[in-house]
């Protein structure tokens, strides 16, 4: 009990809080530049959606329904990621829309002009087989790292932990993932030359939005974002090492990138749906337990801060000792809803929820140093008020129960992305 | 200065660096790109591997522009020129019949705004035996003319641009090189 948060706390950087930026960031000559960038992206994707829009109009609004239906998903997973202390949802906007608009935008002839460098300075072959491998890569990670620069430029306070870079990284991928994909739909539609068809945005869906979208600039920006968050917080540490590790991490998300992109293990594997399968798990599966290890020890950090942050409180109506316990962990976050639920049915686990939100929140507003802090305690008080009228006054997680859910519900779920996988593949003619 | 703050001036140098790092990006990688020059010399003597196991010999005096070239195993791109005129051969997997295969470069033609496409096909067969289809394109201040082909799940097409002079000087360069088009197979698609 008493080694766990000193194995945790050294796994990654502590959390630095800051102010809620409030109106004073538009006072801020970052703000408005970075707006000015975002409505340039805009104008600049809006003219590239116009080209497609006029020959292919019932295809452009299949692309931008399908794609925007698949951001939903992983805007709610990066959202909560960082449950305990979330991010306002306008950086959170401003991140997705430098992905999808600045950075696009910016990789566009970025990008074509340095896959044509690879042919000039060495050879028409080598474009071929690597241009695509090193050029988007090269261009586009720095691009979208830029984003998580610039929400650091324009809200410093909102990246107070490694965590914080994950996400606002993981965002900003997810923008430039989403415009890009429905880019290529459409360039798939114009290269088919039938027409306003929609099938070549249907195949385009299935191999980047469910065969790809896994690993794709989700996962890049998080490991990006992650270094970008190392940079900022860890004002303990030497700007050699900061910036070391920044670019270690920035050179991690351009290698992952690389290796998806590179023609190794093209037909190295067969053509059989397995052997796709295989090659999609070789170069996408070792970014995504990296950044999945990176996420989990970032997150355990940040728990552990505002926990002890909530643990001076020593008042059980707001946090019991129990409850703190449960607050650092996911999973047992999870479990405590699922256990009150099991107790007294949906309302308490809309209830424990809540709570969970209220104390998480009342923790952040801790951290920052906020005087007043009855507005936030009020509002634990009145979830615990809801919970004790249910009969079910603690939020906890009991031993020994959830593990096997979780592990059922962990099963089942990569079986049903394999299974989607399987039938993605599929449909694209790899069986 | 007084009213400025150093976290606004920070601000500022921080906001004008990174548009910096994109200027870079955006202008300067195309701007160094244009530098290069993009056409190299390409022997006209013997067979040109297009990609997809599709060859043809060049058109003598052609250079090649590695900027539009792109050879793979499956499919290929390469782009001739000959002074000002575009001769551009790609090879792409294809599934389907010789009418198709021209009707959907036809769509891809006319998708350009002012392309149109002029006169009837004609049937065009080249040295190796492959059988196509030629006709011929209009453009605001050009002309033009495509060929198609297919080949065992593969379609080879080529279009020719560039003014009426100047495509009618070099046409009958092109037209030798087009026949020489051969499609020796590679292995599974």
């Amino acid at each position: 009990m008493t080694a766990e948060p000193r194995l945790r706390s050294e796994r990654t950087a502590p959390v630095q809080p800051g102010a809620d930026p409030g109106l004073g960031l538009v006072r801020l000559p970052a703000f408005w530049i970075v707006l000015a960038l975002v409505g340039v992206g805009a104008v600049r994707m809006a003219m590239i959606a116009g080209r497609f829009a006029g020959p292919y109009p019932v295809a452009t609004v299949t692309a931008a329904a399908l794609f925007a239906l698949l951001a939903v998903p992983f805007w709610f997973v990066v959202r909560e990621l960082d449950f305990l202390e979330r991010e306002p949802p306008a950086l959170l906007a401003l991140a997705f829309a430098w992905g999808g608009l600045v950075a696009t935008t910016v990789s566009i002839p970025a990008s074509a002009a340095l896959d044509d460098l690879v042919a000039k300075l060495g050879s028409p072959h080598l474009a071929a087989d690597w241009g695509g491998a090193l050029a988007g890569p090269t261009v586009e990670e720095i691009a979208k790292t830029l984003g998580v620069v610039a929400i650091v430029l324009v809200a410093r306070a909102q990246v107070n932990s490694v965590l914080d870079g994950v996400v606002y990284g993981a965002m900003v991928g997810l923008g430039f993932q989403i415009i890009e994909d429905i880019v290529y739909a459409l360039s798939a539609v114009a290269l088919a030359g039938r027409g306003d068809h929609v099938e070549p945005v249907i195949t385009t869906f299935l191999l980047r939005g469910f065969v790809s979208g896994l690993w794709s600039h989700t996962l890049f920006g998080a490991l990006a974002g992650a270094g970008i968050g190392y940079l900022v917080v860890r004002a303990d540490r030497t700007w050699r090492i900061r910036l070391g590790v920044a670019m270690l991490a920035v050179l991690g998300a351009w290698a992952s990138h690389v290796l998806w992109n590179s023609p190794l293990f093209r037909d190295g594997l067969g053509n059989g749906a397995l052997a796709l399968l295989a090659v999609l798990i070789f170069k996408g599966l070792p970014p995504l337990l990296l950044i999945l290890v990176l996420v989990r020890a970032a997150h355990d950090r940040e728990a552990d801060y505002y926990a002890a942050q909530l643990a001076t409180l020593a008042d059980p109506e707001l946090i019991t000792e129990a409850e703190l316990e449960v607050l650092k962990s996911g999973s047992r976050r999870a479990t405590a809803r699922w256990h009150a639920r099991n107790q007294a049915g949906l309302r308490a686990r809309a209830a424990v929820r809540r709570l969970q939100r209220a104390q998480a929140r009342l923790a952040v507003e801790l951290s920052r140093g906020t005087t007043d802090l009855d507005r936030w305690q009020h509002e634990v008080r009145r979830q615990r008020r809801v919970l004790a009228g249910l009969g079910h006054p603690e939020a906890i997680a009991p031993d020994g129960k959830g593990p096997w859910r979780r592990t059922a519900s962990a099963v089942f779920t990569t079986a049903l992305a394999i299974a989607v996988l399987w039938a993605a593949i599929s449909t694209l003619g790899g069986g | 200065m007084g009213w400025v703050t150093r976290r606004q001036l920070t601000s500022l140098f921080g906001a004008l660096s990174l548009v910096l790092a994109l200027a870079g990006l955006a202008l300067g990688l195309p701007a160094l790109n244009s530098a290069l020059p993009a056409d190299r010399p390409v022997a006209s003597d013997r067979p040109y591997a297009v990609g997809g196991g599709v060859t043809v010999v060049p058109p003598p005096g052609s250079r090649i522009d590695v900027t539009e070239t792109r050879p793979a195993e499956h499919s290929g791109t390469v782009l001739f020129r000959l002074g000002p005129v575009r001769y551009l051969i790609t090879v792409r997997r294809f599934e389907g019949d010789l009418n198709a295969a021209a009707d959907r470069l036809r769509q891809r033609i006319t998708g350009t705004a002012g392309y149109q496409v002029t006169g009837t096909e004609l049937a065009v067969a080249t040295g190796s035996g492959l059988a196509g289809l030629q006709g011929g394109y209009t453009a605001p201040g050009r002309g033009g003319r495509y060929l198609v082909f297919v080949a065992a799940g593969r379609t080879i097409e080529v279009t020719v641009s560039g003014a009426d002079l100047d495509l009618g000087r070099t046409l009958p360069a092109i037209d030798a090189s087009t026949r020489t088009l051969r499609y020796d197979p590679v292995g599974p698609a």
